[in-house]
């Protein structure tokens, strides 16, 4: 064997190099355009315009009107590592700008036929490259930005093209990026023509609910309300869906940290249990959330496209969002079409009233107190109340009319005046002249025995009467036609059967299940008086809009909606 | 059928039947008043099947005959016309015209027949009451009677009728009133009869002064009548609850105090009560009571009473609407509790009443969680 030892090991020209590095950062046409897009809104773009052909597979244009290169940066941005971003490993930490590896634009030229024509001043430059080949310099004219043109993308990787999806499918997610920057950017504005049609076009310098609108259309952006939430370090703002527009389908979410958009399926699902009763266990409500933490505080190069992040105390960002949402719908705009409605009734007393009766005192005289004699006292809810069905309570609101599910109110108030109740004592348990006997099963015993704490708590005291009976001789009294036996006997077989299991709480759950059982009844008449004092203990719940279950408390028929079903608008 | 007849009589008349028709029914005939011309008189009915009252009234009748007129059309119109003869027609069975000076109304009826019959109630062999003992009994107890309809039997008010005296007794389970009258003798045999409150409302405004009403029993429904007026009510499937062993005989502390003083004090306190329980708090010793109210969120209250007291000291809790209730039917300026313990019965009585009947509230506190 004369023949000299073949090297084995090499040096990767760098053409090979940044081919590998494009299967990193651009796996098909919308990690292009993230990145060019990126770019632009790096460089201080105000204005970007995305054009593509064929899902991006045929071309992707890009230009922006930043502040451009010189001929030598424009040259030089092509090399592996050329970046202006950082310019040491310290600065790595902490890092604001999207990207700064300078991998992106040697990546892509490497892998497609790329033409960049940028002017800083009055002077342009024209680079041609094809496949990660310089193929000419000259000068060129334009007007200060940068225009990345891209044609036949991964045409000398005919491995990768050929794992490209359908052209619909490529548009879709090039769509989705352009989206996502546009919505982390109000300031900047975007234009995106996919095939010759204008599929996003938003003006720069919006506002934030206006690039909402303009992004996830009107309709979707009326159905939210704003988030501003701030814990700790953790500040939450942004976008939540009214629970009751969320559906099974057709979310959106959106979540970005420091102005950097990212996707955190357990944060979204954080986020979610704000919503908690508020909602249907089937629903996805809408979200769109900012996270502003310390930049010391989140990882955000865990992932090549920086889709994800790594948050140092996850737990506590966590907690926040979900937080931030139990607040944002605790305000009752969250219930029905926008507007602050709330009617403010004036703080403080409530009055004592004897439940009306049929015979008049001896004397003669009217001894009743002056709500029930139609004189509204203070502390009281003071518009007409009007009962509908027996089940609804029905009044006129600033925008509208407004229609309160009278079970679902009185579900609410019990719940929180539960919650209290088993935080600090205080319910009031009347004693009962005929105690009452009732007969249970072994797994209502059962319940019984687990949670006799909470059901003292509320008010029944019940005791062991021989076998499986037990006696009950004190109950509460949330309301004036209240089956104290009813309630019982169906609070214990709930708690024996595990209802509202999926909460997590195990106060909680008691307090929905008691809630539930003790709440007036749809198909119970209510007087005015009763009416007006359910809708003003409902109004100062912490959240009004939503019962136990999750289902909406009130509906508004709003004012416009009627004046156009009369044909006056 | 043709008749004359005073509008002050008609109206009268009209005021005592109106209160028993129904506002809301699925049968139309229900919302109609029933007018019958006899040589007697005039009669008017009117039922939501469950009460029925009917009157007698004087009037000229020149021809028999009878028709249902709209009940509230029928009020308005007598209420509104002048006080002068009104003269009634009614050609063929469903149509009226009533005349009274210049005015003539023609209103368009149901026919007769569509309209209940009473229930069969034998007066032979049943009961004969004083109106102002009923009245008394009523008046004074069925205040107490259950709203809620989980337990029907607390609805209705049980009257026991004994050889030597009548009984009337109402509860909701939370609170309990109770009165005796003697009689002298009501022929009919005893009997326990369970009432629905409405029935008892008619019949203590309907009947009055010093009439005796003969009151008669079906097997289901009971009728009271007087000379003019008959009153029919459903009555309520028994057994009432056993209450002479939940009315405690053993309270052993008392206090005495001037109703008027307690029902202010009450008053002030529940300004700061919960809306719902009303919950107030009173501590007894000797010679004084003081009242007290705390609720989260809202506030408290305190205020001293003076008051005679014996016994040991007691802390005890009380819904301040239920006892509010029962001072104002207490009959007397002075009233008298008594207690035994936090969580036991409480009493009240009036003090000094001149009176043969004999009266007893009860109320049942309220836990107190400290």
């Amino acid at each position: 064997m004369t023949s000299p030892a073949l090297r084995r090991v090499a040096i990767l020209p760098d053409a090979v190099a940044n081919q590998i590095a494009a299967g990193e950062v651009v796996e098909r046409p919308a990690s292009a355009v993230k990145e060019l897009v990126e770019n632009a809104i790096d460089a201080g773009a105000r204005h970007v315009r995305v054009e593509l052909e064929q899902g991006g597979k045929t071309l992707i244009v890009v230009s922006d009107d930043g502040s451009g290169m010189n001929r030598d940066d424009a040259v030089l941005a092509l090399d592996r590592h050329a970046t202006s971003k950082i310019t040491s490993a310290a600065e790595l930490v902490g890092v604001r700008s999207f990207g700064f590896r300078g991998e992106a634009l040697p990546a892509i030229a490497s892998v497609s036929r790329f033409t960049m024509v940028t002017a800083e001043e009055a002077e342009g430059t024209e680079v041609v490259v094809t496949g990660g080949r310089l193929d000419s310099v000259k000068p060129a004219v334009r007007q200060r930005g940068t225009t990345v043109t891209i044609r036949g993308l991964f045409f000398n990787t005919p491995a990768r093209r050929k794992f490209l999806r359908s052209v619909p499918s490529e548009s879709r997610a090039s769509v989705e990026v352009v989206s996502t920057l546009a919505l982390s950017h109000p300031s900047v504005g975007f234009e995106l023509q996919v095939d010759g049609e204008t599929r996003l076009q938003v003006p720069p310098g919006q506002d934030d609910p206006g690039r909402l609108a303009g992004v996830w259309g009107p309709d979707l952006a009326g159905t939210l309300v704003p988030v501003n939430y701030a814990s700790g370090s953790v500040r939450v703002t942004g976008y939540a869906q009214r629970p009751g527009d969320a559906a099974p389908t057709g979310r959106r979410t959106q979540l970005f940290v420091n102005g950097r958009p990212f996707r955190d399926n357990f944060l979204v699902r954080a986020a979610e249990a704000g919503y908690r009763s508020a909602i249907h266990p089937g629903d996805r409500p809408s979200l769109l959330l900012r996270f502003d933490v310390d930049p010391a505080d989140v990882d955000v190069n865990v992932h090549p496209a920086k889709l994800e992040v790594r948050f140092r105390d996850r737990f506590t960002v966590e907690r926040v969002a979900e937080e931030a949402i139990r607040e944002a719908l605790g305000v009752l705009e969250a219930a029905a079409p926008v507007g602050d409605w709330r009617p403010m009734p004036s703080a403080g007393g409530a009055g004592h009233s004897v439940p009306a009766s049929l015979f008049a005192p001896l004397d003669g005289s009217d001894e009743r107190p002056e709500e029930e004699r139609g004189v509204a006292a203070p502390g009281t809810f003071t518009a007409p109340v009007t009962q509908l069905f027996s089940s609804y309570l029905a009044f006129e609101g600033p925008e509208g009319l407004v229609i309160v599910d009278q079970h679902s109110a009185h579900e609410r108030v019990l719940f929180e005046e539960v919650m209290a109740q088993l935080a600090v004592g205080g319910a009031a348990s009347q004693r009962l002249l005929l105690p009452e006997t009732l007969e249970l099963t072994d797994e209502e015993l059962d319940a019984l025995e687990r949670h006799r704490e909470a059901i003292e708590a509320v008010g029944f005291q019940a005791e062991p009467f021989g076998g499986r009976s037990v006696v009950l001789h004190s109950v509460p009294a949330p309301h004036l036609r209240f089956d104290a036996v009813a309630c019982f006997r169906e609070m214990v077989a709930d708690l024996a059967r595990g209802r509202f299991g999926g909460w997590a709480n195990r106060l909680e759950r008691f307090a929905a299940t008691y809630a539930c059982r003790a709440a007036v009844k749809a198909g119970m008449p209510l007087g005015e008086a009763e009416s007006r004092a359910l809708l003003f203990r409902l109004f100062q719940t912490k959240l009004p809009p939503h019962d136990v279950h999750g289902r909406s408390t009130i509906v508004q028929l709003p004012r416009d909606e009627l004046e156009r079903r009369f044909g006056r608008r | 059928m043709k008749f004359t007849i005073t509008r002050e009589k008609l109206h009268e008349g009209l005021g005592a039947v109106a209160a028993s028709v129904p506002t809301k029914t699925t049968l139309p005939v229900l919302a109609n008043i029933l007018v019958e011309a006899s040589k007697d008189g005039l009669r008017l009915s009117g039922t939501d099947l469950d009460i029925s009252v009917s009157t007698t009234i004087p009037a000229s009748v020149d021809q028999e005959g009878a028709t249902t007129l709209p009940a509230r059309k029928l009020v308005e119109i007598v209420k509104e016309l002048p006080n002068a003869a009104i003269r009634m027609t009614s050609s063929g069975e469903q149509r009226a015209t009533i005349e009274c000076g210049k005015s003539k109304f023609k209103l368009l009826g149901l026919s007769r027949d569509d309209f209940p019959a009473f229930p069969s109630v034998k007066f032979e062999g049943g009961w004969k009451v004083a109106a102002k003992d009923l009245q008394k009994l009523i008046q004074h107890v069925a205040f107490a009677a259950s709203t809620e309809e989980s337990r029907p039997i607390l609805n209705g008010v049980l009257w026991e009728l004994r050889a030597d005296r009548m009984r009337m007794v109402a509860t909701n389970g939370h609170r309990l009133a109770r009165m005796d009258v003697p009689t002298s003798g009501h022929g009919g045999g005893q009997a326990d009869l369970i009432i629905p409150p409405k029935a008892l409302e008619q019949i203590r405004r309907l009947f009055g002064g010093d009439e005796e009403i003969e009151i008669g029993k079906s097997d289901n429904h009971l009728g009271f009548r007087s000379t003019t007026t008959q009153i029919y009510t459903r009555l309520i499937e028994g057994p009432y609850p056993n209450y002479e062993q939940v009315i405690p005989r053993e309270n052993d502390k008392s206090l005495t105090a001037d109703k008027a003083a307690l029902a202010a004090a009450l008053r002030r306190m529940s300004i700061v009560a919960s809306d719902q329980t009303h919950r107030i708090r009173m501590a007894f010793t000797n010679g004084a009571c003081k009242l007290s109210v705390q609720t989260p969120d809202l506030g408290e209250a305190q205020e001293e009473l003076a008051v005679a007291y014996e016994g040991d000291s007691l802390e005890i809790g009380f819904n301040a609407a239920y006892m509010l209730e029962i001072l104002k039917y207490m009959p007397t300026d002075e009233v008298r509790m008594t207690f035994k313990a936090p969580e036991r019965a409480a009493t009240c009585e009036p003090v000094g009443w001149d009176d043969p009947a004999s009266y007893m509230t009860l109320v049942m506190p309220l836990r107190l969680v400290d």
